[in-house]
């Protein structure tokens, strides 16, 4: 596994609607991407808060991966605060207990969603990839995760982020953006989860 | 975007169910969860699934109870048998239950997305497979509803059997209830069309103002009420056979229209600019004399011999009274079976009546006598006096305060034949060796009601 460098203290605790949460070690241009690119699509704020550290019950010794499953729960409980959606990022191996493996998962219409850069830094012969590919590729799994947090459905759209990707080749195949369908779905998704925000009544924000 | 997919996963641990209804539920599908055989049941009872993801090992009834169970009352829902790591033997029971697939926990997330794509498949080809059986049933049992072992009746089925798989236009001639339409569909099971559609048109039951935009559709706008374009009988005959009933009732006009259509092969929408192609294979059918009506400048001569390439004459039943017996007990275990009467034979002296009868109405007519005697009868053997309104002396008129002018004695003597012929224009029209015009004019005149 590569050695993670010290998160940046720049990093606040979350106030923004969209929070990512690195979920152990994480380099900072891998946060910064998946933020960036989650705000150019959703046209929210995205806060990145300090490193957590993966709970131990998530971890599957027999298959030395973390629960997916599990850690979605962990965000949900513990580090959704006011967000509006949660997103951890890792670069441990996630699996959930049917499947071998996934870059990320999500449930349809949840409050937090998770994604692994484990699997996305090599090639298809075991080779690493350029940073820039590796980038592209965590990009895709955050927008396409934090897609069906807002209910966006896999699309069948030959390029669509939406698309779904069990296999680096498909991941690589489809681009990092929305279909015109999907990105209206999703700017729809976003609105009314924006409205049925603001008629909520207001919670006192507590440390 | 096609239908959405409904799957139901069956297990007893919670994390399973939601981890793969999770996934399952990004593939635009709805998706239910049971947690044993019992309740699966319990859903398939009040909706359609189209791929079950069913765990082996559950309390109960447990997977193969449950696998059982869909494959005797829903053959064409796709059952996926779920496995733990080491134990194929489970598996390989599973498909020899009756399984479509197996899968080994954990499983490769990309050889899920292939397995459903490739069941989803699967199953439309499983309901396709059922959809083709049906209709290859429905067509040969039209097919086989021709009864006959007459001389005429053989004859017909060799030239059937000749001409079918030829893309000759077909002329079918013969009274009214003859049959027409079934040898129609006779020639079209037996020719290379099959598997494209038989549409037929009946010519005289479509109004004329009608007939343009029915037969070759017509483009949005086309007239008033034209709010979206739609297709024409012509082009749903696209690949199969098209059936013009009555064709001598069809308007010079929409003759001059159809000749064009059958020499380019090409049509028009109503208000369309776009030739279109038309692929069909004509046949037609008459009760008139086609031939008398060319004659007399009604019917094109150029059109008639587009039509005419092919004549078969479908013989009306006096010309053929040894099948009369047949047709009888075939109609008569039919409707006893569809009425569930139980009425198994007929008298003597009953087929005696039926088969010196005339039948002016041919074999449709013999049908309604018949389904009129099993109806009403309240013995497993029909009497002959249960044909008694057959017998020619019913018409004679009433002595005394019958009708004493002409015209009174015709309203008397038309309303007696709506009546018998329970108001069916064509067929009282054919008793009274009139046209259907002249009946309706008949009774618009006197004012005759039901």
């Amino acid at each position: 596994m590569r050695n993670e460098e010290p998160p940046k203290t720049s990093y606040q605790p979350s106030r923004g609607l969209i929070t990512v949460v690195p979920l152990g070690h994480m380099k900072e241009d891998v946060l910064r991407v998946v933020a960036d690119s989650i705000q150019g699509v959703l046209r929210l704020p995205v806060d990145v808060t300090h490193e957590v550290g993966l709970p131990e019950s998530a971890f599957m010794s027999a298959r030395n991966q973390y629960n997916v499953l599990d850690l979605i729960k962990f965000l949900e409980s513990n580090h959704a605060g006011p967000s509006m959606k949660v997103l951890g990022v890792t670069a441990k191996d996630i699996a959930n207990p049917i499947l071998t493996y996934v870059f990320g998962t999500a449930f349809m219409d949840g409050k937090a969603a998770v994604i692994s850069t484990a699997r996305l830094q090599l090639s298809l012969n075991g080779a690493l990839v350029s940073r820039e590919q590796f980038l592209e590729r965590v990009v895709k799994a955050a927008i396409h995760e934090i897609g069906h947090t807002f209910n966006i459905q896999h699309c069948h759209k030959e390029h669509c982020v939406m698309r779904a990707s069990n296999s680096l080749t498909e991941l690589d195949e489809k681009m990092s953006y929305l279909c015109d369908y999907c990105e209206l779905f999703l700017a729809d998704a976003v609105a009314e989860a924006l409205r049925d925000r603001s008629a909520q009544p207001r919670q006192a924000e507590s440390g | 975007m096609g239908r959405k997919n409904r799957f139901m996963v069956v297990d007893d641990e919670l994390i399973v169910r939601e981890s793969l209804a999770a996934w399952l539920e990004k593939e635009n599908a709805t998706v239910d969860r049971a947690e044993s055989g019992e309740q699966a049941l319990d859903f398939m009872e009040r909706n359609l699934y189209d791929i079950l993801f069913v765990d082996i090992k559950m309390p109960g009834m447990g997977g193969f109870g449950l696998l059982e169970k869909v494959k005797q009352f829903y053959p064409t829902t796709v059952v996926v048998i779920i496995t733990a790591y080491g134990t194929v033997d489970h598996a390989v029971r599973a498909m020899k239950l009756g399984a479509d697939d197996f899968l080994v926990k954990p499983f490769d997330p990309e050889g899920l997305g292939l397995l459903v794509t490739k069941l989803l498949e699967h199953k439309r080809l499983l309901e396709e497979k059922e959809y083709l059986k049906d209709e290859v049933i429905r067509v040969r049992g039209q097919t086989d509803e021709i009864i006959g072992q007459s001389p005429q009746m053989t004859a017909l089925f060799e030239q059937i059997t000749e001409i079918a798989p030829t893309e000759s236009s077909v002329l079918l001639l013969g009274e009214t209830g003859t049959g027409k339409e079934l040898i129609a569909r006779a020639i079209h099971a037996n020719s290379k069309r099959l598997g494209g559609p038989f549409v037929p048109i009946n010519c005289g039951a479509i109004p004329e103002s009608l007939m343009e935009s029915e037969i070759f559709g017509y483009e949005k706008g086309s007239f008033t009420g034209a709010i979206r374009p739609k297709k024409g009988l012509i082009e749903v005959a696209e690949g199969g056979t098209l059936f013009l009933d009555e064709i001598g009732e069809i308007t010079p006009k929409m003759q001059v229209d159809l000749l064009r259509v059958l020499q380019d092969r090409t049509f028009f929408r109503v208000g369309g600019v776009e030739p279109l192609k038309a692929d069909f294979r004509l046949i037609s059918a008459t009760h008139r004399d086609l031939n008398h009506e060319v004659a007399s400048g009604s019917f094109r001569q150029d059109f008639f011999y587009r039509v005419n390439v092919i004549t078969l004459r479908v013989p009306p039943l006096r010309e053929r009274r040894e099948d009369i017996p047949l047709l009888v007990m075939h109609f008569l275990k039919r409707f006893a079976r569809e009425t569930n009467r139980n009425v198994d034979s007929l008298s003597d002296q009953a087929m005696k009546v039926l088969t010196d009868y005339d039948w002016p109405g041919n074999v449709r007519e013999l049908e309604n006598v018949v389904e009129r005697a099993v109806v009403t009868s309240r013995k497993r053997v029909i009497p002959g006096d249960a044909f008694a309104y057959l017998s020619p002396l019913q018409v004679c008129m009433p002595a005394g305060n019958g009708p004493r002018t002409l015209e009174e004695a015709e309203i008397a003597h038309i309303r007696f034949i709506l009546d018998e012929e329970e108001w069916n224009i064509s067929r009282a029209a054919k008793v009274l060796d009139v046209d259907r015009t002249t009946l309706h004019k008949k009774i618009r005149k006197y004012g005759l009601q039901r």
